[in-house]
């Protein structure tokens, strides 16, 4: 085990240090965050000193290993547009996303798992068919769609709160994540559904469920004790990954319901040419989803003892 | 069902689903209608009456979305958004009212000597900051150089440029502006390094704020989040970035009438779709005061004109084509004068902007009804076979190479197509047509080696026609030799001594009457007859107010709400 998690340890730094590469050649080829735009006028001896005071005059790779040593180092860097330090920023914004995340999740797994479940027990029933044309529906229609939909339809009725709103409004935390977790949740209750009613069915099949059914047990503590706990594994395979993901901040959700979470901060600072914040954000997903996979193969193990880790 | 009929009904199904939804699909882009010599001329969007005063009672808190300001502080203050706050926050020495009328502001009032080169504004007594200090000439003097000092990082204290000694502080060489005097607590002279008899309408700008003695460094980004000024407004609280400024009246207001609103409250939008964010909180209820994205314009009209929540002014400022005119094949006024005339610029507002904007036939736009003259731009019409002529004796035949480059990002792709397709089709030139970030652009109109067109818009600092004419046109803004790059704003290189003449004679001249001839003689020549640039059509400005709540709310030289003199209905 512990040779495991060091082997995998290694390989999220080096999946972190190409991660970051490639952003520092993206940011790199965005262009001048401190030129002129539009309406902005910088006379080019204030814009020349802006970027010498961020290091933006030094060479590419002297920047990169600069931004890798202080990155050890825990120092993030500082923001471009207002100079605040961007670890702060993460601070303000992490707790959000992993609300909605956990929330996101708790709803897929809800939706999801009955809906497999019911698809599964009742094959070939209208519920079946239903779930099966729901789900493929869901997947297809892209996520911001669903998000713009939920938008025009529902802020603003009953508890969700009104999107876009006046910022001295205050939305209590439970109803501001409602709408985009339900958002985000559609897409992968969709996949949880057809992944828990394939797993399923196919577990249903097996010997062990025929020997319990022939034991006398009634069907739901067939299906509930025996047949659910084996078919939840490549269910919470993907749980796991997916929550990683959502961590990572769902950068368009965010910013369609203005969720001030880690996909906003980057939303935002992609359109200011905000490198430190890119960066830093893309980092923490890619950290988030690493970890959160490799929790996932511990638990794998554990759930199903017959998988050894290799 | 059998398989085989669940299979055709299946694909019965999608043909059909298909079909309904190819007939649905809108045209949404035609193109432009061709060029029709019997056009109805374009109308455009007019613009709306102001609107009537009503008397005002205290209350009410007015809400809008603004995309992140670069800075509120008067050092740096620059682009709408930050100027909006900041003039809230600050009282400069004038005012500006939204018709042009230059009002006394901290001063009370002023006068220049007789060649306009020191100017003595007397201050208003008991004015105070909104920490209690006391408001003096040595506050003005304070708040002018902390903006120029060398250090600042200001990117606009180039606005104080013409104040004698300036060039001196930011060179570091001097310890303060001496053109500045403020030894007379009551009183501010200044001394001009170059005699301008428009100088009170530079001071409105922000950065010609006073600051207080405890101000912060403008390194010191905790006093930058929560200036401390002298104006209608104080901030409740300091800026939270990304998320809102918070604004409440200043009781103790005293250099002219308190503001009846309790506050104001400033939603910052992510400034990716903020305009889209504006409507959506405007039709929501969320903000009482919004822009739309250019898609909407129509629909936001046909929606809240009817209301009464419609708002559409000619703003201070002209769109336009920069002619790189010093060489070929635009360096003749008769090749600048075909281009201008083989664009049809009725089409393309009504068909590509959509009726949005009004097409220009000046430079200097109707908002300064002193100065403006219609149609002074004679070429700014649509006649092709004049056009051909005129490029016929100017050698601007069919097959010549022009160059036209544009800003990408701002939504100008459509319309300067239209603009090729034209020169293209009436011309018979072969436009090399190139879309580039704007820093890339600037760059390209300045370079020495610079030919062709470029699309352009100017925004004028000041409300004066001067502001349009001097930096776009005059030799001393061009700020190089041929071999340089263009340092000023005259990226076309126009350079006419006649021209000069005139407008250093405005410029000189305390006469507004006499003034506003010579900027129209000025622009006679430049614009007449030598066509420096191509006008194509105003600067307007659109906005939807929530004037079922609010009354006297209308938009300011900054295009930003009234805010002194908004009140509840």
């Amino acid at each position: 085990m512990g040779k495991f998690i060091l082997r995998r340890a290694a390989q999220a730094l080096l999946v972190i240090i190409g991660a970051t590469l490639l952003v520092f050649l993206a940011n790199f080829a965005f262009g001048d965050p401190f030129g002129s735009t539009g309406d902005r006028q910088v006379p080019p001896a204030i814009a020349a000193a802006n970027r010498a005071a961020f290091g933006l005059d030094q060479p590419l790779p002297l920047q990169y290993l600069t931004y890798m040593g202080n990155l050890f180092t825990g120092d993030l860097g500082v923001d471009y547009n207002q100079n605040r330090p961007v670890i702060e920023l993460l601070i303000e914004t992490v707790p959000n996303t992993a609300r909605l995340a956990l929330v996101a999740i708790v709803i897929d797994i809800f939706i999801g798992v009955t809906a497999g479940i019911i698809a599964a027990v009742k094959r070939y029933s209208f519920a079946d068919v239903l779930v099966t044309v729901v789900s493929t529906l869901a997947i297809g229609i892209p996520t911001f769609v669903i998000g713009f939909v939920l938008v025009a339809t529902l802020s603003g009725v009953g508890p969700f709160p009104t999107v876009p709103r006046s910022f001295t409004v205050e939305v209590p935390w439970y109803t501001e994540v409602l709408l985009p977790a339900f958002a985000l949740a559609i897409v992968d209750a969709a996949f949880v559904a057809r992944l828990m009613r394939g797993s399923m069915l196919e577990v249903l099949r097996s010997d062990y469920i025929r020997t319990a059914r022939a034991k006398g047990l009634s069907e739901r503590k067939v299906i509930g004790k025996h047949a659910l706990r084996n078919s939840m594994i490549p269910v919470i395979t993907y749980i796991g990954v997916s929550l990683g993901g959502l961590l990572g901040g769902a950068i368009i959700t965010e910013g369609i319901f203005q969720y001030p979470g880690v996909g906003y901060l980057l939303f935002r600072a992609i359109g200011a040419n905000n490198a430190p914040v890119i960066t830093a954000v893309v980092i923490f997903s890619v950290l988030a989803i690493v970890v959160l996979s490799l929790i996932v193969d511990i638990l794998y193990a554990y759930l199903d003892p017959r998988i050894r880790l290799s | 069902m059998t398989r085989s009929k669940a299979g055709l009904t299946a694909v019965a199904m999608t043909a059909v689903v298909g079909l309904v939804l190819t007939g649905c699909a809108q045209q949404s882009n035609q193109g432009v209608p061709g060029g029709d010599a019997a056009a109805q001329p374009a109308v455009g969007f007019p613009e709306t009456e102001d609107f009537p005063e009503t008397p005002g009672k205290p209350g009410g808190v007015f809400r809008l979305g603004i995309s992140e300001p670069t800075a509120i502080d008067p050092f740096n203050a620059q682009e709408s958004e930050g100027i909006g706050v900041t003039e809230a926050l600050f009282t400069g020495l004038v005012q500006v009212e939204p018709d042009g009328e230059v009002v006394p502001g901290a001063a009370t009032d002023w006068s220049a000597n007789a060649d306009c080169s020191v100017w003595t504004f007397n201050l208003a007594q008991g004015a105070t900051f909104h920490n209690g200090e006391p408001v003096d000439a040595a506050s003005f003097k304070r708040g002018w150089e902390r903006a120029a000092a060398p250090e600042s990082g200001s990117e606009v204290s180039y606005h104080l440029d013409v104040i004698q000694g300036y060039t001196e502080y930011q060179a570091g060489t001097a310890t303060e502006i001496t053109g500045v005097n403020a030894t007379n607590p009551a009183q501010i002279a200044v001394t001009l390094a170059k005699p301008d008899c428009e100088y009170e309408l530079r001071t409105n700008h922000p950065v010609y704020s006073p600051v207080p003695t405890v101000v912060g460094a403008t390194t010191d980004t905790a006093y930058t989040d929560a200036p401390i000024g002298n104006g209608p407004f104080k901030l409740d609280g300091p800026w939270q970035h990304d998320t809102g400024i918070k604004l409440t009246r200043f009781d103790e207001y005293s250099v002219g009438e308190p503001a009846y609103l309790d506050g104001a409250e400033f939603t910052i939008l992510p400034s990716a779709n903020a305009a889209q964010l504006e409507y959506d909180g405007f039709v929501n209820g969320q903000f009482d005061w919004a822009r739309m994205p250019p898609t909407l314009l129509k629909l936001a009209r046909e929606t809240y004109e009817p209301q009464g929540k419609w708002l559409s002014k000619i703003a201070n400022g002209m769109n336009y084509l920069t002619v790189a005119g010093t060489k070929a094949p635009m360096d003749s006024a008769d090749a600048r004068k075909a281009v201008s005339l083989a664009i049809d610029r009725n089409a393309i507002v009504q068909g590509v902007l959509q009726g949005s904007t009004t097409p220009a036939s000046s430079l200097v736009p109707s908002l300064f009804p002193d100065a403006y003259q219609k149609d002074v731009c004679g070429a700014c019409r649509y006649d092709v076979e004049e056009a051909k002529r005129l490029a016929a004796s100017a050698g601007l035949v069919p097959g010549t190479e022009l160059s036209f480059q544009f800003n990408t990002g701002g939504g100008h792709e459509e319309w300067t197509a239209a603009v090729r397709q034209q020169l293209e089709t009436n011309l018979g030139l072969k436009v090399t047509y190139t879309g580039l970030p704007f820093t890339d652009l600037l760059n390209n109109q300045g370079a020495p080696e610079a030919t062709g067109i470029f699309r352009s818009a100017w925004g004028a600092d000041y409300p004066t026609p001067g502001n349009f004419l001097i930096p776009l046109l005059a030799t001393s803004s061009i700020g190089a030799t041929p071999t340089e790059p263009v340092t000023g704003n005259n990226y076309g290189r126009y350079s006419n001594p006649e021209f000069d003449e005139f407008v250093l004679k405005a410029s000189a001249s305390q006469d507004e009457a006499e003034r506003n001839e010579l900027w129209k003689q000025a622009e006679k020549i430049a614009i007449g007859d030598d066509q420096a640039l191509i006008p194509l059509w105003a600067r307007q400005q659109f906005r939807l107010v929530a004037t079922d709540k609010f009354a006297n709310t209308n938009m300011n030289f900054n295009e930003n709400p009234t805010l002194e003199t908004i009140t509840l209905k």
